[in-house]
C-alpha cells in the first residue's frame, strides 16, 4: 500500500499498483505504484531515464505492463491501445509532437475524434474549437499549417487536441522543454486555469523543480525505474527533491577559467541559408572559434541550429556569406574535402547520419577513414589497421561492445554516442563541431562525452558546441551565445553572464551585443 | 475523328482506373511499385474467365478478385512483415509477368465475345472512371475518413496517437488499390484491347505509376494527366492523324514513355521539387513500426 | 502461443550466419520448383517428368549443355549489371533496354563497314573488339542517362528504366523491320545475319565474353569487399545520409554504378546476339531474350549480392530456362515455362528474405504472471 496522505479523503480518479515493465537488457519500472487525486496538478518528477515516459505511455495505453494494474476511478482498466485511454477521457500530449506536419492545425485537432464520424463538419468544429481557445486564452490559427507553427504553438495544439476531445485526465510529458521562458508561464498559467475552473486532473511529468513549485499539489519522485518518494510539494524543499531524483549529495561541475585561447580556426562570416522547407532559417550569422576554446551556443531546437552545424559540415549549401576554416575559404568545398582539411563534425541523429546500422563497429570506422591515404593505401582498405583503430577507440572511450565486428546496430544510443565521438576525435580535428552530443544519455556518459569536449579544448581543438542544455553549456563553454530565429543574439565570455539571461536570449529578448 | 477520341478516351480509362487506385493506397504511405504486374494478373484472369465462361461479368468479377488478392498480399508484406516496399513490389510484378505469360498464352488471340456493351459510343468503364474521380476526391477531403487516411500516409505515429487504426486504414487501401489495378487490367483486355497476347501491357502499368506523381496525389490533376496519355498513347498509335509519313510507326510507340521521362525530370527540378515534396505523403514507402 | 510448458513466439531476428542465408535461399529455390511443377502436371506425364526431361538436356545433352552455357554467361553478365547498382541501394532494372542498345550498337559496327550481306566486309582485331566495346558503351549511356537523372534530381529510377526499356524495345523494332537499316535482306523482321568475319572466335567452345564475364564476377566480389570504392558504394547503398556524412558524393556513386551496371547489361547484349553460335542476329522475337534478362534480377538477389555466389544460380537457371524451353516442345507444354518458373522464383525469393529476418523462439513460460500475457515490444 502506498503512504497515506492525510488529507485525501476521495478515492484517487487514477491509480496504478505494482506497474513492471521492462525491455531487452533493461527493466524501466519497478513496482511503481501511482495515485493521482482527481483534480490536482500531479507532479512525477525524476532525471533522464528514470522511467516516467515509459508509466505515461503505460497510462495511456500505448504499451502494456508486464506486471501491475491500473484503476480508473477505482476500477481495473485495461487500455489496448490509446482509442481506449481516449474513450476513457485520458489524453496524452507526448514529448515529441504527434502531430502531421503538412496539415492544418484544424485537421489535427478534428483526426480522431469520438465524434467525427463520416463526412467533416469542419465548420462546427471551428467554431467549438475558437469558443475553447477563447476559453483558455489560447490564440491558435487554425488554418494554419502546423509545420508553420512554433514548437510553443505546436505544444498547445496538441493540448487542444486533448482538451476537445473531453479529456478528463491530461497527461503532460515534459511540456516545457521546447519551450522558451515566457511561453512557459502561459503554459503554466493556462494549467492552473484549467484544474481550478474545470476540475481537470493533470499529471505533469518533468524534471524541473521550478515547474513542479509553480503548479504541481502532489509530487511523485522516481529514480531508476522505481518510486522514491511521494510528498505534497508544500511539505517538502527543493534539496530534498533533488536529493530523491538522484540519491545521493549533489555536487555541482566545477566551472574552469577561460584558458589562453590561440588563432582563429573558424571564421563564420554573415552566413545564411535555407531549411528543409525552404524558408531561411540561418540569417547572417557571424562568429569565430579559435583554437583551445569552446563556444556554446544555446538555442531552442528549430531556430537554425541545424542548418549551421550542417552548412558548417558541408551537408547543407550556403545561400550567403562566408565560412572560412584555418583561412581558407570553403564555403562551397565538399563536406569530403572538409574533413581532410580538419573538421570533426559530430551530429545529432547518431544512428541515422553518423553511423551506419548494419556494418561493423570496424566498418563504421572507415567513415571517417576512407579516404585517409594511411588507411587505404592504393585504394584497398587496411582492415588490420582500421581494426587497431577500433579497438583503441573502445578501449579509450569505455565503449561497451562484445568485439570490433559486431553490427553498430546492437550498441546502445550512449555507447554508439560515444563510438561516434571517439571516432572524430581520434582524427585529431582542428574544428570540432558537435551538435546535441549528449542527447539522449545517462548521466554518466553524458559527464564523460562533456570531459572529452574539454580534452579536446585542451588538445588544443576549435570547438563549437551546439546544445540545448543550458548546463551544459555553462559546464564546458569558454563563450557563450544563442541562436534565436537564424540570429545570434550575443556572444560573450562565460563568466560575464548567467544562465537566466542567455534563456531570456533563447527567448528573443535582444542582448547587449550582436 | 470522333473514333480516335473514343478510343483515346478509353485508353485513358485505363491509366486512370489504375492511378486512382494507386494514389489512393499512396496516399495511405504504402508505395506499390508492382502495378504492372496486378494490372497484368487482373487483366488475363479476367480475359480467361469471360472467355471460358462466355460472361463479361464473371470476368469482371474475376479480374476485381485478383487484383485485390494481390494488393492484399503487398500489404501483408509492407505493413505486418515491415518489408521493403519496393523489393514486394518488384516481386509482384515479376511473379505476374512470369504467371501470366504461361497461363494466357494457350490463349493468345482475340477474346471471341460479342463486343463489349458500349454507353452513348464510350465504354462504360469511362463514365465509371469519371464518377470514381469525384468518389475519391470526395471521400478524402470530406470524409473522416478521408482524413484519416491522409493523416496515416504523412505522420502514422499522429494518426495512431489519435486513435486512428493505422494498419487497418493501410491494408484498406492497398486492397482498394489493389482492385482497381485488376479492374484497369479487366478493362483493357475486355473491353479497349480484347487481344491477348504476353506483357499486353507494355509498360502502361509503370506509366499509370509515373502519372500518380504527376498528379501530386490530386484526383483531379490525374484526371487531366490520363485524358493527355490517353490521346497521346492513341496518337503514337495512328501517327497519321498529326505528322503523317514523319518516321515508322515503331519510333513513334516511343514517344508516351520518351515524354514521361521528360516530365518525371521536369517535375523533379528545384523550382517544382519544393511544391511536389510538400505534396508528397511524408510516410510514403516507409514501414510504420508501432 | 503456448504449447505446454513453453510459449512460441515469433520475434525478429538478429543478422542471420551466412549459413542460415544460404540455407534459406536453396529453400527458395526448391519451393519455387516444387511449386512450377504443379503447372507442369499433365495428364500423360507427372510433374518430375518435366523436370527430368528439362535437366537431361540442358546438362547431359552436349548441344543442350553449350546452348546452357552460353546462357549462363548472359544471364550473369545481366547479374552484374543489377547486383551493381543494387549494392549502391539502387534498382536497374533497366536491364532488357541496355541488353537492346548494346546489341544495336555491336551490330552498328558491322552495318558501318558495309557488311549487310553476307560474306563480306573485312574483318580484323579492331573490328571484333570494337563490337563489344560498343555494345559496352551504349549501355554505359543509357545507364549514365538514369544514374545522372537519380543523382542529380532523385528522379525515381525505376520509372526511368522501365520507360527506357519500352523505348528501347521499339528502337530495335525500327531497325529491324519494315525496311529498318540493320534489316535482313533475306527474311523480314529480322536483322542482318552477322558475317562470319565479324563472329569472334571460340576458344574451349566459349566466346572471350564468358572468360570476361567469369573475371568480372571475381574482380566485383573483390572490390566490394576489400576496394575503398566498394566500401563507398556499399555504404551509400546502406544509409545515403550516412554516407554523405562521410563525404561520400552520392552523385559519383549514383552515376558510376549506373553506369557500370549499363555496360554489363549491354556487353550481355553482344554476347547473346553476336557471339554465341546459334544466334549471330537479333532475331524477330528478341524481346523473349530481353525478358531473359530478368532472370539476372533473381540471381542477383538469390545470392544476396555475391557476384561470384551468383555464378551457379546463373548456371542452374540458365539450365531451367534451356531445358525447360526444350520440355515445353517435347511435352507440348504452354510457352512459357521459363517465364513461369522466374515469376515463382521471385516470390519465394521475397518470401525467403523476408523469413530471414524472423525467427521462431521457444521460451519456457516465466512463473504465474500476473497481467495479460506480453506482447514482443520495441524498446522505447
Amino acid at each position: 500500500m502506498t503512504p497515506e496522505l492525510e488529507h485525501r479523503t476521495p478515492p484517487p480518479v487514477l491509480a496504478a499498483r505494482g506497474i513492471t515493465k521492462s525491455f531487452p537488457g533493461v527493466r524501466a519500472l519497478d513496482r511503481v505504484d501511482l495515485e493521482v487525486a482527481e483534480g490536482e496538478v500531479h507532479a512525477v518528477l525524476g532525471q533522464n531515464g528514470a522511467g516516467k515516459t515509459t508509466l505515461m505511455n503505460i497510462l495511456f495505453g500505448l504499451i502494456h505492463p508486464d506486471e501491475g494494474e491500473v484503476y480508473l476511478r477505482g476500477r481495473r482498466v485495461r487500455f489496448r491501445s490509446p482509442h481506449d485511454a481516449l474513450a476513457s477521457g485520458i489524453g496524452m500530449v507526448h514529448q515529441t509532437r504527434r502531430l502531421v506536419p503538412a496539415h492544418t492545425v484544424l485537421e489535427n485537432l478534428v483526426l480522431g475524434h469520438p465524434r467525427a464520424r463520416g463526412l467533416l463538419d469542419l465548420r462546427r468544429a471551428r467554431q467549438e474549437l475558437e469558443a475553447l481557445c477563447a476559453r483558455y486564452g489560447v490564440h491558435v490559427d487554425l488554418e494554419a499549417r502546423v509545420w508553420q507553427l512554433s514548437e510553443g504553438e505546436k505544444q498547445w495544439v496538441e493540448i487542444l487536441k486533448a482538451l476537445y476531445a473531453g479529456v478528463r485526465i491530461l497527461i503532460l510529458d515534459e511540456p516545457t522543454s521546447a519551450l522558451t521562458p515566457p511561453e512557459v508561464q502561459a503554459l503554466l498559467r493556462a494549467l492552473r486555469a484549467l484544474v481550478d475552473q474545470d476540475g481537470v486532473t493533470v499529471v505533469l511529468v518533468t524534471h524541473k523543480l521550478p515547474v513542479v513549485r509553480a503548479v504541481a499539489r502532489t509530487v511523485t519522485v522516481l529514480r531508476a525505474g522505481r518510486v522514491a518518494a511521494r510528498l505534497s510539494v508544500s511539505d517538502t524543499t527543493d534539496h530534498e527533491l533533488v536529493q530523491h531524483m538522484v540519491g545521493q549529495e549533489v555536487t555541482l561541475p566545477t566551472v574552469q577559467a577561460p584558458d589562453r585561447r590561440g588563432p582563429v580556426v573558424l571564421e563564420v562570416e554573415d552566413l545564411s541559408a535555407y531549411n528543409d522547407k525552404g524558408v531561411l532559417s540561418l540569417r547572417g550569422v557571424s562568429f569565430t572559434v579559435h583554437e583551445g576554446e569552446i563556444v556554446g551556443v544555446a538555442g531552442v531546437t528549430g531556430n537554425g541550429q541545424e542548418e549551421l552545424a550542417q552548412v558548417l559540415a558541408g551537408l547543407r549549401p550556403a545561400v550567403s556569406g562566408r565560412v572560412r576554416l584555418l583561412g581558407r575559404d570553403v564555403t562551397h568545398l565538399p563536406t569530403l574535402d572538409r574533413w581532410r582539411l580538419g573538421l570533426g563534425y559530430v551530429p545529432a541523429e547518431r544512428t541515422e547520419v553518423a553511423s551506419v546500422a548494419a556494418l561493423s563497429l570496424v566498418e563504421n570506422t572507415g567513415l571517417n577513414y576512407h579516404f585517409d591515404p594511411e588507411f587505404c593505401p592504393r585504394g584497398m582498405l587496411d582492415r588490420t589497421r582500421l581494426e587497431r583503430l577500433t579497438r583503441q577507440i573502445l578501449a579509450t572511450f569505455r565503449v561497451k561492445a562484445p568485439h570490433p565486428y559486431v553490427r553498430a546496430q546492437h550498441l546502445s544510443g550512449g555507447n554508439l554516442q560515444k563510438l561516434v565521438l571517439g571516432r572524430v576525435l581520434s582524427r585529431q580535428p582542428r574544428l570540432l563541431v558537435a551538435h546535441l552530443p549528449t542527447q539522449g544519455l545517462d548521466v554518466e556518459a553524458a559527464a564523460f562525452v562533456r570531459a572529452q569536449l574539454l580534452e579536446a579544448k585542451a588538445r588544443g581543438a576549435a570547438v563549437l558546441l551546439i546544445s540545448e542544455d543550458l548546463d551544459e553549456i555553462f559546464a564546458v563553454s569558454d563563450r557563450v551565445g544563442a541562436l534565436y530565429e537564424g540570429r545570434f543574439v550575443a556572444l560573450v565570455p562565460r563568466n560575464e553572464v548567467d544562465p537566466e539571461t542567455v534563456g531570456a536570449w533563447m527567448a528573443g529578448s535582444l542582448g547587449r551585443r550582436a | 475523328m470522333n473514333e480516335l477520341l473514343a478510343r483515346s478516351l478509353e485508353a485513358s480509362t485505363v491509366f486512370l482506373l489504375a492511378a486512382l487506385g494507386e494514389l489512393v493506397n499512396q496516399r495511405s504511405g504504402i508505395l506499390n511499385v508492382g502495378l504492372e504486374g496486378l494490372m497484368l494478373f487482373g487483366g488475363t484472369a479476367a480475359f480467361l474467365v469471360a472467355q471460358s465462361t462466355g460472361s463479361y461479368p464473371a470476368g469482371l468479377a474475376a479480374g476485381i478478385a485478383v487484383g485485390g488478392l494481390l494488393g492484399w498480399v503487398h500489404g501483408l508484406f509492407s505493413i505486418r512483415l515491415r518489408g521493403d516496399q519496393v523489393v514486394s513490389g518488384m516481386g509482384l510484378w515479376i511473379l505476374s509477368f512470369g504467371l501470366t505469360t504461361y497461363l494466357g498464352s494457350p490463349h493468345t488471340g482475340p477474346l471471341g465475345l460479342p463486343r463489349f456493351p458500349a454507353l452513348l459510343g464510350l465504354s462504360p468503364f469511362v463514365y465509371f472512371g469519371i464518377l470514381l474521380v469525384v468518389a475519391v476526391w470526395f471521400v478524402l477531403s470530406r470524409t473522416s475518413l478521408g482524413l484519416a487516411i491522409r493523416s496515416v500516409g504523412e505522420s502514422p505515429a499522429a494518426a495512431a496517437a489519435s486513435g486512428v487504426n493505422v494498419a487497418g486504414i493501410r491494408y484498406l487501401c492497398v486492397v482498394f488499390g489493389g482492385t482497381l489495378a485488376g479492374l484497369a487490367g479487366a478493362a483493357y483486355t475486355l473491353s479497349y484491347n480484347p487481344v491477348w497476347n504476353y506483357n499486353f501491357l507494355m509498360g502502361w502499368g509503370f506509366v499509370s505509376l509515373a502519372l500518380v506523381f504527376f498528379s501530386m496525389w490530386n484526383p483531379w490533376v490525374l484526371l487531366g494527366g490520363s485524358v493527355l496519355f490517353g490521346a497521346m498513347w492513341q496518337l503514337s498509335l495512328s501517327p497519321e492523324y498529326v505528322l503523317p509519313g514523319v518516321l515508322s510507326r515503331y519510333v513513334w510507340r516511343t514517344v508516351p514513355f520518351g515524354v514521361t521521362i521528360a516530365i518525371l525530370t521536369v517535375i523533379s527540378t528545384p523550382w517544382f521539387r519544393t511544391r511536389w515534396g510538400l505534396a508528397k505523403p511524408q510516410a510514403l514507402g516507409v514501414p510504420y513500426a508501432d | 502461443m503456448r504449447i505446454g510448458a513453453y510459449r512460441l513466439s515469433v520475434e525478429r531476428a538478429e543478422a542471420p550466419s551466412p549459413a542460415r542465408v544460404a540455407l534459406g535461399a536453396l529453400l527458395a529455390v526448391a519451393l519455387a520448383l516444387l511449386l512450377a511443377s504443379v503447372l507442369f502436371w499433365t495428364p500423360e506425364s507427372g510433374p518430375w517428368t518435366a523436370y527430368r526431361i528439362a535437366f537431361g538436356y540442358a546438362f547431359a545433352n552436349p548441344s543442350g549443355l553449350g546452348a546452357t552455357v552460353h546462357r549462363a554467361v548472359y544471364l550473369l553478365l545481366c547479374t552484374l549489371a543489377f547486383l551493381i547498382p543494387l549494392r549502391g541501394g539502387l534498382w536497374n532494372i533497366g536491364l532488357p533496354g541496355q541488353v537492346y542498345a548494346g546489341a544495336l550498337a555491336a551490330f552498328a559496327v558491322p552495318f558501318w563497314a558495309g557488311a549487310r550481306e553476307l560474306g563480306s566486309g573485312t574483318a580484323g582485331g579492331v573490328a571484333l573488339l570494337s563490337m563489344p566495346l560498343a555494345a559496352a558503351l551504349a549501355g554505359a549511356a543509357l545507364g549514365a542517362l538514369v544514374g545522372l537523372l537519380r543523382a542529380k534530381l532523385a528522379v525515381n529510377e525505376i520509372l526511368v528504366t522501365m520507360m527506357l526499356n519500352s523505348v528501347m524495345f521499339w528502337l530495335v523494332s525500327d531497325f529491324i523491320k519494315e525496311g529498318g537499316a540493320f534489316m535482313s535482306a533475306t527474311a523480314e523482321g529480322e536483322s542482318f545475319t552477322l558475317p562470319e568475319a565479324f563472329r569472334p572466335p571460340l576458344p574451349l567452345g566459349l566466346p572471350p565474353s564468358a572468360f570476361l564475364g567469369l573475371a568480372a564476377a571475381v574482380v566485383v566480389d573483390f572490390v566490394f569487399s576489400r576496394a575503398a570504392a566498394g566500401y563507398r558504394v556499399r555504404t551509400f547503398g546502406l544509409n545515403p545520409q550516412a554516407a554523405r556524412y562521410a563525404g561520400i558524393d552520392p552523385v559519383r556513386v549514383s552515376l558510376w554504378v549506373f553506369v557500370l551496371g549499363g555496360a554489363f547489361s549491354g556487353l550481355a547484349g553482344y554476347h547473346y546476339f553476336a557471339a554465341v553460335p546459334g544466334l549471330y542476329k537479333i532475331p524477330t522475337n528478341y524481346g523473349y531474350y530481353g525478358d531473359l534478362s530478368f532472370y539476372g534480377i533473381i540471381c542477383a538477389l538469390i545470392a544476396r549480392g555475391s557476384a561470384v555466389g551468383a555464378v551457379p544460380m546463373a548456371l542452374l537457371f540458365a539450365g531451367l530456362s534451356v531445358g525447360g524451353r526444350f520440355a515445353q516442345g517435347a511435352l507440348r507444354l504452354p510457352f512459357g515455362v521459363d517465364y513461369a518458373i522466374l515469376g515463382l522464383l521471385m516470390t519465394t525469393f521475397v518470401f525467403s528474405h523476408l523469413v530471414d529476418r524472423y525467427r521462431v523462439v521457444w521460451r519456457p513460460t516465466a512463473p504465474a504472471p500476473t497481467s495479460a500475457p506480453p506482447r514482443p515490444e520495441g524498446a522505447r
